[in-house]
C-alpha cells in the first residue's frame, strides 16, 4: 500500500458511493428551502440572510456527510490494515479529508450561485460568498474528521457528532457571514477572510494530530 | 528478503476489560520459525497480535525486533510485517482486482493473474467482493501472502472457511516462506497436517 | 525542581490516600465561605444605586461563570496531560469534573437570565457573555455525551481527552468570534452596572464567594474522583486494604 494507491482507492470509493454525496447535497438544498418556507419568503428577509442560510446549510450537510467517513473502513477491517500498514496515519487522514472535501466543494460551488439567486443574495456578494466557502469548508472538514473518528465505533453516531462538532463550527460560520454582510454594506472584509483562512489552518494542524488518536483507540 | 530476523517477546502482560489474558508471556522467534498460537476461544490470541501492532496497549512487557524495542516506536515492526486479522480488510465496494491493486499498486498484472489462478479465483477478477462466498473472500485476502515480500507474518485463523485444497495450498506457502527465512505466527483451532510448527499455548 | 509530585499525582493509590485527608476540609471551607460570602453579600452589602437589590445575584452569577470557564480550562489541561503522558488520573479527573462544569455553566446561565429580566427587560439577550456561556455549556454536554455513548472505557477516556483538548484550543476563538459577532449585531445599548470601581463592601463578599466556589468545586471533584477510582481500581489489592481499613 502506498499513499498514492490509497488516494486512488479513496477516490474510487467516493465514486462508487456517490449516492452518499448526492444525499448530502440534497440535504443541503432542503435546509435552504426550510428558511423561505418556515420563516418568510419575502426578499426583505431573505436578501440579508442569504449568506448565513447557505453557510448553515453547508455546515449541517458537512457534518451529515462526514459522519460515515470512517465507518465502512472500520467495519470491513481496512482501517485496521491502514493502522498497521506502516504509513503515517496522519497523512492518510489528510488524504481522505482532501478527497471528501473535493467531492463536496465542487458541487457545492456549482449549486451556490443557483441558491443565492433563489434567496435574493445582493449583487456583487456572490464572489465573497464563494471565497468564504472555499476558505472555510476545509476547516469544517478537518474538524469534522475529528468528530467522525470519535464516533466511528457507534452505530448511530450522527446526532452525537452534531452535538460535539457544531460548536466548533461557530467561529467559521460567524466570520463567514460577517464577511458577507460586510461586503454587502460596503465595508472592508479582507481581514475576515484572513481569519477564516487562519482557522482552517489551525484545523489543518489539529486534525492530523487528533484524528489518529481516536482512530487507534477505536480499532481494538 | 532479510534472512536473519528475530522477534522477542518478554514478560508481556495483556489485560482486556478487567481480565488478564496473559501475564509473563515470553517467546522468541527467529528466521525460519513457524509458530502456532493455541488457546481457547477468548484466550487472547487475537489480542496478542493486536498488542504487537499497537492496537491494544499491554500493561507491561517488551517486544524487540532484531534487538530493537518496537513497543514504543512501532515503525520497524509495521514495515516488516503482514497482518491478516479476522476482519479481512477488503473493501466491499471494490472488485477482487481493485482490492488487490489497492494493496499492491506496483505488482504486475501477470503476477496477480498467476496468484489468482493458483487460488482458483481467476474467474472473479471483476466481481465485487460482496458477491463472493466466505471462503472465496478469504482466498482473496490470502492472495497477499503470495504477492508481498514482508518477512514476518501474523495470520489470525487463516484456515477458517477454506476448503481442503486451499488449506494445503496455504500450508505449503507458509512452509515455503519459513524456508526462505521468514517468520510465521498463526492461530488455528484445527490441527495442521503438512507443517510441524512450534506450538505455544496461551493461558491466563 | 523535583517531578516526584507529578508522578505521585499520577498514581491512584497515592491520590486516594492523599485525598482522604484533604477532601473534607477543602469542601467544608468552601461551603463555609459560600455561606459567609452570600450572607454578607445578600444582607449586609449596600444596594447598588442603579439596579437596587437585583444586583445581588452577582454573588452567585460571577463565581459560577468564572468557575465554568476555569473548569473547562482544567479539563483541557487534563486532556493534554493524558494524551501526552498517559497519566492514569487525568481521565478520572475529566470524568469527575465535566458534570460539575456543566452545572456551573447552567447556574451562570440561569442566574444571568434572572438578572437580565429586571435589568434589560428580557430573560435573554444575545449578549456576548451569555452566548459564550451557552456555547460552553454545550461543549460540556458534548464531553458528557461522548463519555456515556462509548462503552469501551479506554476509548471513552481517549475520546473525552481529545474533545477537551480540541475544545480548549478552540474556546478562545469561539469567545472572540462571539464577542465580535455581538458587537456587529448589538451596538452596546445596554451598559450595565459598570461603575468602574465597586466599593469594598461590595467586592469583598464577591471575592470571598469566588474563592470559596473554587474550594467547593475542588472538594467536590476530589470526592467524585475517589468514587471513580473505587470503580476503576476495584481489582487492586491496595484498594481492598484501604476499604477494609475504613471498616466499610
Ligand atoms: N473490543 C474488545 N473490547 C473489550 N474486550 C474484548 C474486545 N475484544 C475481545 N475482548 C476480550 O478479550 C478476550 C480475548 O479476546 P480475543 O479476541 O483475543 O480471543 P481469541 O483468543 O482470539 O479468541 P477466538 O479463538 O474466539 O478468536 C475475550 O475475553 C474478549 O472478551
Ligand atoms: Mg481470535
Amino acid at each position: 500500500m502506498t499513499y498514492f494507491s490509497y488516494f486512488k482507492a479513496e477516490c474510487l470509493v467516493l465514486f462508487r458511493r456517490k449516492q452518499n454525496l448526492v444525499n448530502a447535497l440534497l440535504f443541503f438544498a432542503l435546509v435552504i428551502v426550510l428558511f423561505p418556507l418556515g420563516v418568510d419568503p419575502s426578499k426583505a428577509f431573505l436578501a440579508p440572510a442569504a449568506g448565513g442560510i447557505i453557510w448553515c446549510a453547508a455546515a449541517l450537510a458537512t457534518v451529515i456527510s462526514l459522519e460515515s467517513m470512517f465507518k465502512e473502513d472500520y467495519a470491513d477491517g481496512s482501517l485496521e490494515q491502514l493502522l498497521v500498514s506502516g504509513l503515517s496515519i496522519s497523512w492518510l487522514v489528510l488524504l481522505k479529508v482532501l478527497v471528501h472535501w473535493l467531492g463536496m466543494i465542487i458541487p457545492l460551488l456549482l449549486l451556490t450561485p443557483i441558491f443565492s439567486e433563489m434567496l435574493f443574495l445582493p449583487d456583487g456578494v456572490l464572489g465573497v460568498l464563494m471565497t468564504t466557502l472555499l476558505l472555510g469548508t476545509p476547516g469544517l472538514f478537518l474538524i469534522g474528521s475529528i468528530g467522525a473518528s470519535l464516533t466511528v465505533s457507534l452505530r448511530q453516531g450522527a446526532l452525537l457528532m452534531l452535538l460535539l462538532i457544531l460548536p466548533f463550527y461557530f467561529p467559521i460560520i460567524i466570520f463567514s457571514t460577517s464577511a458577507i454582510q460586510a461586503v454587502a454594506s460596503g465595508l472592508p472584509y479582507s481581514g475576515l477572510l484572513a481569519i477564516i483562512g487562519a482557522i482552517s489552518l489551525l484545523a489543518l494542524v489539529m486534525s492530523p494530530l487528533m484524528t489518529p488518536i481516536c482512530l487507534k483507540a477505536s480499532v481494538r | 528478503m532479510q534472512s536473519n530476523i528475530s522477534l522477542t517477546i518478554s514478560d508481556l502482560w495483556i489485560e482486556r476489560g478487567d481480565r488478564d489474558l496473559c501475564k509473563g508471556f515470553s517467546l522468541t522467534a527467529t528466521s525460519g520459525d513457524i509458530i502456532h498460537i493455541l488457546g481457547d476461544n477468548g484466550a487472547g490470541k487475537s489480542s496478542l497480535f493486536k498488542t504487537l501492532f499497537g492496537l491494544v496497549s499491554p500493561v507491561e512487557g517488551e517486544v524487540q525486533l532484531n534487538g530493537e524495542d518496537v513497543l514504543s516506536y512501532r515503525d520497524p515492526l509495521l514495515k516488516q510485517s503482514l497482518y491478516i486479522s479476522h476482519a479481512l480488510g477488503l473493501k466491499s465496494v471494490f472488485t477482487v482486482l481493485e482490492n488487490i491493486r489497492w494493496y499492491f499498486p506496483k505488482v504486475s498484472e501477470a503476477d496477480i493473474a498467476r496468484v489468482l489462478s493458483l487460488l482458483k479465483i481467476e474467474g472473479y477478477l471483476d466481481v465485487p467482493i460482496k458477491a463472493l462466498s466466505a471462503g472465496q473472500t478469504r482466498r482473496v485476502a490470502l492472495a497477499r501472502l503470495w504477492l508481498s515480500d514482508l518477512p514476518v507474518w501474523f495470520l489470525d485463523e487463516p484456515f477458517s472457511a477454506l476448503d481442503m485444497v486451499s488449506i494445503q495450498l496455504l500450508e505449503g506457502r507458509i512452509r515455503e516462506h519459513a524456508e526462505q527465512g521468514g517468520i510465521v505466527f498463526f492461530t488455528s483451532h484445527q490441527p495442521v497436517t503438512l507443517l510441524s510448527p512450534r506450538r505455544v499455548e496461551l493461558t491466563a | 525542581m523535583s517531578w516526584s509530585w507529578f508522578h505521585k499525582l499520577g498514581s491512584p493509590k497515592w491520590f486516594f490516600q492523599w485525598s482522604k485527608k484533604w477532601a473534607p476540609p477543602v469542601f467544608c471551607l468552601g461551603v463555609l465561605g459560600i455561606v459567609v460570602g452570600t450572607a454578607w453579600g445578600l444582607a449586609f452589602a449596600p444596594k447598588d444605586y442603579l439596579q437596587g437589590n437585583v444586583f445581588r445575584i452577582i454573588y452567585l452569577h460571577v463565581p459560577s461563570a468564572i468557575l465554568a470557564e476555569s473548569c473547562y480550562l482544567s479539563l483541557g489541561i487534563a486532556g493534554f496531560v493524558f494524551l501526552v503522558w498517559q497519566m492514569k488520573m487525568a481521565p478520572i479527573f475529566i470524568k469527575a469534573m465535566a458534570p460539575i462544569g456543566a452545572v456551573m455553566a447552567a447556574i451562570a446561565l440561569f442566574s444571568g437570565s434572572i438578572w437580565g429580566k429586571p435589568t434589560w427587560g428580557t430573560w435573554w439577550v444575545w449578549d456576548a457573555r451569555l452566548t459564550s456561556v451557552l456555547v460552553l455549556f454545550m461543549l460540556y454536554m458534548g464531553i458528557i455525551a461522548i463519555q456515556n455513548a462509548l462503552d469501551d472505557r479506554v476509548l471513552a477516556d481517549k475520546a473525552a481527552a481529545v474533545i477537551c483538548v480540541v475544545g480548549v484550543i478552540n474556546l478562545p476563538i469561539i469567545k472572540y468570534s462571539v464577542v465580535w459577532w455581538n458587537t456587529l449585531h448589538q451596538p452596546a445599548t445596554f451598559s450595565f452596572m459598570k461603575k468602574p470601581d465597586m466599593p469594598e463592601v461590595m467586592w469583598m463578599p464577591l471575592l470571598i464567594c469566588v474563592v470559596s466556589f473554587y474550594l467547593f468545586v475542588a472538594g467536590l471533584v476530589i470526592w467524585r474522583m475517589q468514587t471513580e477510582i473505587l470503580r476503576r481500581e476495584h481489582r487492586a489489592s491496595w484498594l481492598k486494604t484501604e476499604v477494609v481499613g475504613d471498616g466499610i
